[in-house]
């Protein structure tokens, strides 16, 4: 049985990502004892804290929206750009040993990493949604659109980003820590924790010039439409980032791959 | 056949462009060909093999791979760590486009490996002699016009050993070879030519006695 003597580079490509995704989701969801379990357990504690802290600080409604369900949602939304990014920026180092097979590029790792990363999210979002329901939150949005097109927003973003980090990371490791702690504020400047809509202006602009605030608000706007959501809410930006990031990790990613694959 | 045509390579260093490890190298090397490749230390022959083996690009100049090419094996590259002997055969399946009769081929590596139960436990459990022969028996697995070695017969114990040289005389007896080995047996058993890497240039030899010859020679200059 000989083997197809050439095949096209998309039928290369396309197996190669099956066989990194089949990879990839094994390690991710049984790597460890249990792995998948702690996938879900860390939003959901995360959640649970924040919920405790405003319960004892007394906030019952932010922005016209019961606390529990903007806490949740907007978590999840910044976990789904967070994850997706985070995973990806370590897609290369992580399958170093697979680059002896010519077949396999390092922009195919990143891919691949962050798609199976946004599939993850989505089914942890699920699941926390379910579990908000059984404690008698209102989790049916009532814009669904506009729901999936921020979180596909947040996900495309976390993949520009994963796309240029994973190339920093690997070629200078140096930069790749100071990345990791420049990210690392974002969870606050991103209205995780706090409404933005309700910092004074000039600094509030400032604030909305973080293409996450956007994805963010959209989301909680998605799943209430009474919620008061930052003035100038605008999707577009939060895309127009994501794509300027693509397509930028994309050009480092062909520019870099054969620098990334041999040191 | 496999054409090489003025090669030349140097690594990014910390501090700026490196030395040129290959300066114009110029080679045709014949379908069904056994050929060793032989130099000192550093004389860019694992880098040769690399550029053939298509993971690293040249600086200049341009290969052509008129055949299918193996990836370059040995030096226990091509396993993942986390994953069991058997994950990593079905990973390495899947990229060459052997969805189709994986389990037969499976089946193929268990069998040779002979690793018994441990197939099914992750490759950070094995024993350097263990992954070798893993990769040796991946590397049987498939067809290729031309394979491309990196020490690679020197694995695991004697019985394994023996095993595998029959193996491999079999293999090269349908399909091309290019190894890199220290071994003056090992290249005498396995190679007709010669390929002689000195200060960043090849020189072919039609016979590997003249090439360890000439290497000598290269040696006490």
């Amino acid at each position: 049985m000989p083997a197809p003597l050439s095949r096209s580079p998309l039928t290369i490509t396309l197996a190669v990502w099956k066989a990194l995704l089949l990879r990839e989701a094994l390690s991710r969801l049984f790597g460890r004892r249990a792995a998948w379990f702690w996938l879900l357990l860390e939003p959901v504690f995360h959640v649970a804290y924040l919920m405790v802290i405003f319960a004892v600080i007394r906030v019952r409604h932010v922005g016209g929206i019961a606390t529990p369900l903007w806490l949740m949602v907007g978590l999840l939304a910044y976990f789904m750009f967070q994850r997706a990014s985070r995973q990806a920026m370590n897609a290369v180092g992580s399958n170093q040993a697979l680059f002896v097979y010519r077949q396999v590029l390092p922009v195919d790792t990143v891919l691949v990493r962050a798609g199976l990363e946004g599939a993850v999210m989505v089914v942890v979002t699920m699941l926390m949604l379910a579990g908000g329901a059984l404690f008698g939150l209102r989790v049916v949005p009532a814009d669904p659109l506009l729901v999936l097109g921020a979180l596909a927003g947040m996900w495309l973003l976390g993949l520009g980003l994963g796309l240029c980090s994973s190339v920093v990371a690997e070629l200078s490791p140096e930069g790749g820590r100071l990345l990791l702690m420049l990210m690392r504020p974002l969870y606050m400047l991103s209205g995780v924790v706090f409404p933005i809509a309700m910092v004074p202006q000039p600094y509030r602009d400032w604030l909305a010039l973080n293409p996450l605030v956007h994805g963010l608000d959209a989301v909680r706007l998605g799943f209430a439409p009474y919620y008061h959501e930052i003035p100038g809410l605008d999707l577009g930006y939060l895309y127009e980032w994501a794509m300027v990031l693509v397509l930028l990790g994309l050009m480092l990613q062909v520019a870099l791959a054969r620098r990334m694959v041999m040191q | 056949m496999i054409v090489v045509r003025d090669v030349y390579k140097r690594y990014q260093t910390d501090h700026g462009p490196g030395p040129w490890v290959l300066k114009g190298i110029d080679l045709v090397i014949p379908p069904r060909t056994n050929v060793g490749l032989i130099g000192r230390n550093g004389a860019g022959k694992s880098t040769l093999l690399h550029l053939i083996g298509g993971i690293d690009q040249p600086t200049r100049g341009h290969i052509e791979r008129l055949c299918r090419v193996s990836w370059p094996m040995g030096r226990g590259g091509g396993l993942q760590n986390t994953l069991t002997g058997r994950q990593n055969a079905r990973f390495v399946c899947r990229i060459h486009g052997h969805e189709n009769d994986m389990a037969d081929r499976i089946e193929e590596i268990r069998e040779f490996a002979a690793l018994g139960r441990m197939f099914d436990e992750p490759v950070k459990t094995y024993s350097a002699g263990m992954k070798s022969r893993l990769q040796f028996a991946l590397s049987l697995a498939f067809d290729f016009d031309v394979y491309i070695s990196d020490e690679v017969t020197a694995a695991g114990d004697a019985a394994f050993r023996n095993k595998a040289q029959k193996a491999f005389r079999r293999l090269i007896d349908r399909a091309g070879l290019i190894m890199v080995s220290h071994g003056e047996e090992t290249l005498k058993q396995f190679c007709t030519a010669g390929i002689l890497l000195h200060e960043g240039r090849a020189q072919w030899f039609d016979d590997i006695e003249d090439a360890l010859a000439a290497y000598k020679e290269s040696l006490q200059a």
